[in-house]
This record gives C-alpha cells, sequence and structure tokens, in this order.
C-alpha cells in the first residue's frame, strides 16, 4: 500500500510539507532571534522533513516504516520546540502548531486536530533562580524558558554546587531535582531549610516520576510547591512567580523586623538608664502611649536627700565620700526601678524622681509612697554596712508631691535627655527643705490621689519662697499591719 | 522513590533517538542507547536497564528476534519492553506482544501516552 503512495501522493504529504515550509520561512525571518538550542532543534526538524520528501518521491518496499521514522522525527522535535519556545504566544508557535496538526491528519488519515496548546503568558516580577539538575538537557531547558520570561538563573549540576551557590548569593527560588547522584535532592532540600538564613528561599521539587508519596513527604520537609517532569512551561511559570512573591514577602517582613528590632534597641539604650525595664517594654508595645515632643501631663514627683552630707563629704577622704554615695544611690535605684519610677538626675546626694511619665499609670502617686517608704527601710541596711566600714551613718529626707509638669526632650541638639520642668518640681525642692532625717513629707496634692491605707501625721502648713499660696504637707507612715 | 535503572533506547535512526532521548531525560529518566538487537541484550545484561524501548526494525539483530532472546534468558527475563513500531495495526502488535514485548507503542510516538505506559512498567 505504500508504494501506491510514492506514485499519487497522498494529500496528506503535500500539506504537510507546506506547513514546513512556512515554518521554515518563518525561522529565518526570526533568525537571530532565537537561542541556538532552538536553532539546532529547526535543524533536526528540516533534515527530518527532507528526508521524508525524498522518501515519498521513491518507491522502496520499506518505505512506511521509514516515512513513519521521519514522521516521528518531525513531530518529536516539534513539539520539543513548542516547549523550547514556551508559552509566548509566537508567529513560530503558531508555525509549530499548524505542522503538528498535518503530522496528526498523516498520522490518522482523518483530519481531527490535536488539542491546541495553550497559550498563556505568566507575567512575573523577575527573579534570581537557581535550577539544580544533574542532567544538563534539564537545566538548559529551565534556564531557557526563565530567562525568556526575564529571571536571572543560575543552574548547579549538583547538590554540593547548589549548596555552594546559596552561601554565595541571594537566591529567590531554587528549583531542585530530587533525583541525583551523590546528594539527592531530598538532602539538598532538607539542609536548605535547617540553613538559618536559607529556610526561607521557597523550593519547588521537581520529581521524575509521579511519586505522589515522594512529594508529600519532601512538602512536610519544608517544599513549598512541586512539579513532574516533563513539566507544562505556563505551570512552571506560574509557580516561579508564585514562589518569588512569597520570597519578596518575606523580605520585606524581615526588613521590617529588622526596623523594629532596631527601633527597640535604640529606645531600650536611651532610655534603659532612667526607666525601668518594665516601662520600656511597656513603651515598646504600646509606642502611641509615648510623646516625646514635650506635653503636659499630672505626675508624682520625688526628691531624696541625705541629711548634712555636704558637711559630711567634706570631713571625709574623696574616695569615701564617692564609695559611699555610689552605695546609697545603687539601693535606692534598685528600689526605684522596681517601683517603675523615672529617674530624672542625679543631684549630687539628692535623687529627682517622676512617677507617672512617661507612662501615666492609676497608681502613681501610690507607687511613689511605697517607693519612698522602701527608700527609708532601706536605710538600716546601709548604715550596717556604713558602720562595718568605719563610715559614718547617715538619714535621708524624702519629699512628695503631685502636680501638672511639661514632661519632653529638654536641651539643646548637642545635648538633651528626657526630663521635666514646672512649678511643681520647684515646691518638691522646698518641702524636701522641710524633711527631717527618716522622714517622709506629701503635700496634699499626693495625698489626694492616694488610694492605699497609710498612717499620716503632723499636717501643716509650709510657706514656700517665691509662691503666695501655702502648700499644706503631712507626714506619712507605713499602716500598721494585722 | 527508589532508585531504579536507566532506560534503554534502541533505535537506529539517528534522528529519533536524539529526539527520544532528550524527550526522556527532559521527563527524567536517565537513558543509554544501542543501535541493534545485539547491542540490546548485551546492555540489558550490563546495565540492568528499569525498562526498554525497542524499535522493532533493527539492523544485525531486530527487534523481534531479541525481545524472544531477552525472554528465554533468565536474567534478563523480567525487564519490561515497550516495542516502537511504525504500523498502527493489530498484527503488528500482537507479534510484538507474543515475542515477549510488555506494551507497544506506534510512531509517531504520542510522547505522553508513551510516558505513562513507561511509567506504569516501572511503577512496581
Amino acid at each position: 500500500m505504500s508504494t501506491d503512495s510514492s506514485h499519487t501522493p497522498a494529500p496528506w504529504s503535500q500539506m504537510l510539507l507546506r506547513t514546513v515550509s512556512e515554518l521554515k520561512a518563518q525561522a529565518d525571518a526570526d533568525g537571530a532571534a532565537l537561542d541556538s538550542a532552538v536553532h539546532d532543534d529547526l535543524r533536526r526538524l528540516f533534515q527530518a522533513a527532507t528526508t521524508l520528501e525524498r522518501q515519498l518521491a521513491t518507491a522502496v518496499s520499506d518505505s512506511h516504516h521509514d516515512q513513519m521514522n521521519s514522521l516521528a522525527a518531525i513531530r518529536g522535535y516539534a513539539e520539543m520546540l513548542q516547549e523550547d519556545i514556551g508559552a509566548e504566544a509566537t508567529v513560530l508557535g503558531d508555525s509549530l502548531a499548524r505542522l503538528l496538526r498535518a503530522v496528526h491528519t498523516a498520522h490518522n488519515g482523518a483530519d481531527t486536530p490535536p488539542p491546541a496548546p495553550q497559550r498563556r503568558t505568566i507575567a512575573a516580577e523577575p527573579g534570581f533562580i537557581l535550577a539544580v539538575d544533574d542532567l544538563q538537557e534539564n537545566r538548559e531547558l529551565v534556564a531557557r524558558y526563565l530567562s525568556r520570561s526575564g529571571h536571572l538563573v543560575v543552574t548547579a549540576a549538583s547538590g554540593a554546587e547548589a549548596l555552594q551557590t546559596l552561601t554565595e548569593t541571594d537566591v529567590d527560588v531554587v528549583l531542585l531535582d530530587l533525583m541525583m547522584p551523590d546528594m539527592d535532592g531530598r538532602e539538598v532540600l532538607r539542609r536548605i531549610k535547617e540553613h538559618p538564613e536559607w529556610r526561607a528561599t521557597p523550593v519547588i521539587v521537581i520529581s521524575g516520576s509521579q511519586d505522589m508519596d515522594g512529594i508529600i513527604a519532601c512538602i512536610e520537609a519544608g517544599a513549598d510547591d512541586y512539579l513532574f517532569k516533563p513539566f507544562n512551561p505556563v505551570l512552571l511559570q506560574a509557580r516561579i512567580k508564585a514562589g518569588i512573591e512569597r520570597k519578596r514577602w518575606h523580605d520585606r517582613e524581615e526588613q521590617y523586623r529588622q526596623q523594629l528590632e532596631r527601633n527597640e534597641k535604640f529606645i531600650r539604650a536611651t532610655f534603659g538608664r532612667y526607666l525601668s525595664d518594665e516601662i520600656v517594654t511597656e513603651i515598646l508595645e504600646r509606642p502611641e502611649g509615648l510623646e516625646l515632643g514635650g506635653d503636659l501631663r499630672e505626675v508624682t514627683i520625688m526628691m531624696s536627700d541625705i541629711r548634712g552630707f555636704t558637711t559630711l563629704s567634706e570631713q571625709l577622704a574623696p574616695q569615701h565620700v564617692v564609695a559611699m554615695l555610689n552605695r546609697y544611690l545603687g539601693t535606692m535605684t534598685d528600689i526605684i526601678m522596681a517601683h517603675s519610677g523615672t529617674i530624672d538626675e542625679f543631684i549630687g546626694d539628692a535623687i529627682l524622681t517622676v512617677f507617672g511619665a512617661p507612662q501615666h499609670r492609676d497608681d502613681d502617686a501610690d507607687r511613689a509612697v511605697r517607693c519612698a517608704l522602701a527608700m527609708q527601710a532601706a536605710m538600716a541596711g546601709i548604715n550596717a554596712d556604713n558602720r562595718a566600714a568605719g563610715l559614718p551613718e547617715l538619714t535621708t529626707g524624702i519629699a512628695l508631691n503631685t502636680g501638672s509638669v511639661i514632661a519632653g526632650n529638654i536641651g539643646s541638639e548637642r545635648r538633651s535627655k528626657y526630663g521635666f520642668v514646672g512649678h511643681p518640681m520647684n515646691v518638691t525642692s522646698r518641702i524636701e527643705d522641710h524633711c527631717e532625717g527618716g522622714e517622709i513629707l506629701i503635700s496634699d496634692s499626693t495625698a489626694s490621689k492616694l488610694q492605699g491605707t497609710y498612717i499620716l501625721s503632723n499636717r501643716r502648713e509650709l510657706a514656700i519662697r517665691g509662691i503666695e499660696q501655702s502648700v499644706l504637707v503631712q507626714r506619712i507612715q507605713e499602716a500598721d499591719h494585722g | 522513590m527508589a532508585e531504579s535503572g536507566p532506560i534503554l533506547l534502541v533505535e537506529d535512526n539517528e534522528l529519533n533517538c536524539e529526539m527520544l532521548t532528550r524527550r526522556l531525560t527532559r521527563a527524567g529518566f536517565a537513558v543509554i542507547t544501542a543501535a541493534d538487537g545485539e547491542q540490546a541484550l548485551v546492555l540489558m545484561a550490563s546495565a540492568r536497564p528499569a525498562l526498554v524501548l525497542m524499535d522493532m526494525n533493527l539492523p544485525v539483530m531486530d527487534g523481534w528476534t531479541a525481545c524472544r532472546a531477552a525472554r528465554a534468558d533468565d536474567r534478563l527475563r523480567d525487564i519490561p519492553i515497550i516495542a516502537l513500531t511504525a504500523h498502527a495495526m493489530d498484527a503488528d502488535r500482537r507479534s510484538a506482544l507474543s515475542a515477549g514485548c510488555d506494551d507497544y507503542a506506534t510512531k509517531p510516538i504520542d510522547f505522553p501516552e508513551l510516558l505513562a505506559k513507561i511509567r506504569r512498567l516501572t511503577a512496581s
């Protein structure tokens, strides 16, 4: 029967050869725009077509087998070329589709065209892709697909090479073949997902077999997606796109996290010395509650002072003065921090502390009182140490006052600190002048804020210099327990 | 997945051999090739392929003879063989199967269909 077809060529042969010359014209027109790999496959396709043409023109007994071999090569290369040129809607792609329809007709003797190939392009933000495959053909194929859609592709022929590339460059997506000699894909995946810097890099695993169990194991081991070979170029691009987007999100998130960490470090470094950890943490958690621009707020101010310290310091050796002062201030600082007070400054032996800034709390006045009581209670221990060191004993007086002050960063550009200004600050200092050793005096403004129970006594009026109104103060002591 | 041997492609037509080797490689298989039946039998014994794709119309020793010889050999009996034929006719299919082939595919090859056959035969 094949002998007959050589004398009166079948209608399909003319159609087929026409589509081949069409393809050839298109390939010549595209010329330099085509990859060398595409050129090679086109050359082989035309070689098979030339052979087919010769076979059709001569009649030999074995011609059916030979013709089918030629048709097989034409079809095979045409399909590979469709894969090669990827999912782009090109004129060359259309020529290939027409040729394949003609091959199909030649094979089946009927004009039932094969399903039209998908023509879809996935537009993605360009990414940096690492393609890992031990087979060169596959590395080149992936590189061709992806570089055509604007991605930067590096390839690795082994697991070890892939890990080396990861140490050298910041990769967006890893395309990982599972079946490789030496270190297989699963081992590479495990190492990527265990590495602190690589673990966020999306990994798409590629399996040659339809081995779903193997894929599931990989996804459990941290793989982000998978493909089976031979892969559909559109699907590959879609998955790469999704991978790049995932990586970009992660990068942005990481950047944001680092920024926050830097801010937190800055805030801790700036305030840590005069704010308790608790307050710093509270500020960091609710940053909207902190305005450093300077604002008027109601605070309870505490001022403490060692009685007669100036006279004392004149009688002692300087190193003894400093040692004694540091022991005293160290103990007091711990107590103030424990009561969430903000130390505004040390003035010699005096400590100026504020409760209620930068963060207001409802128990500011109570905390201030408890803090003052704890400071007085701590004097016994400090004096025991002083006695042991042959130093004189100390007594301290503490004044508490509540009022509105301006809180903010105060100073010049070269030197500024978070501090407080306002009349109540001065009033506190004047009250402090009236304190005796071991005494705590609170103004009425503080007393009116207290929620706890204390023993108040000796209420009296203080005339204060520079103030027309007098200030009412009283002594405060721990309530009897039980 | 268990490590399996390569696919042995037995095909004397150079273009088809090159084309199928590359398409199978793209599909994730390792491929070794032979150009005639005798070479095929030698490679089946030495390389232990997971499967053989055998063109039937081969020089030196044709596919049918090679196939029968493999089936008669205890060492090669269990290697699956898919016959590649130029004829879609029933007679061809029967002669391939009676020579001991496990399946067959007609040229020009429908590649996805061939892959399905390979995977079915290498799955166990």
